[in-house]
């Protein structure tokens, strides 16, 4: 068994119960060959960095599962027959947070002045001149 | 050889073990304007931190969390 994270972008015009719908669809794979859903974090609609498909925005689900590797096959090609799936991305989990915002990289440096991130780049040229 | 002697990895200094990918705002950090991953020469991350964030924007531009570049005009 691993630990997995799996990322789906959705079509922003499904509504919540689509969603859901489809999140049981596709976990319903892991669970019934002994997998366990360990997280699930819905960050709803967010703009796309990038159009995709004509798209501008996504909805996004966060969710981490531990599977047996031979699994993963079978979701994948249940995944990519949802047309309204816009994209997904499966990834050995670190532990991380499902949140947007990772605590765990947030905090601030030592060293650091209290400017913020506008400044970082100066910084870091400044460093190299001395 | 890089420059600033030997200065240590700033990842390493602040404890950070891991970079999200989730993370938008960090990574951007490691980005220029444009959207291209700062160089080790710019960054003086160490290698394995290096890989890492490369790693994670990559992952994140897959997602459209980030940009792969700025050029589009819309």
């Amino acid at each position: 068994m691993r630990e997995y994270e799996i990322v789906y972008i959705f079509d922003p015009v499904l509504t919540e119960d689509q969603i859901n719908e489809r999140l049981d669809r596709f976990h319903a794979h892991i669970t019934e060959a002994g997998g366990e859903i360990t997280a699930v974090d819905h960050w709803g609609k967010r703009q796309l960095a990038y159009p995709i498909n004509k798209k501008t925005s996504g909805y996004y689900v966060v969710v981490q599962f531990t599977a047996e590797a031979s699994i993963l096959p079978e979701l994948e090609r249940t995944l990519k027959l949802d047309d309204d799936l816009v994209r997904y991305l499966i990834v050995l989990s670190e532990g991380e947070p499902t949140a947007p915002m990772s605590i765990a990289t947030r905090e601030p440096r030592e060293d650091d002045e209290d400017d913020d991130e506008d400044d970082d780049e100066d910084d870091l040229d400044d460093e190299e001149e001395d | 050889m890089a420059r600033g002697r030997n200065r240590p990895c700033p990842l390493c200094e602040s404890g950070i073990r891991y970079i999200n990918y989730k993370d938008e705002s960090t990574l951007s950090r490691f980005m220029t304007d444009a959207g291209k991953i700062l160089p080790r020469r710019t960054t003086g991350m160490c290698a394995r931190h290096q890989r890492q964030v490369g790693t994670a924007v990559k992952r994140a531009r897959y997602l459209a969390l980030v940009p792969y570049t700025y050029v589009y005009t819309d």
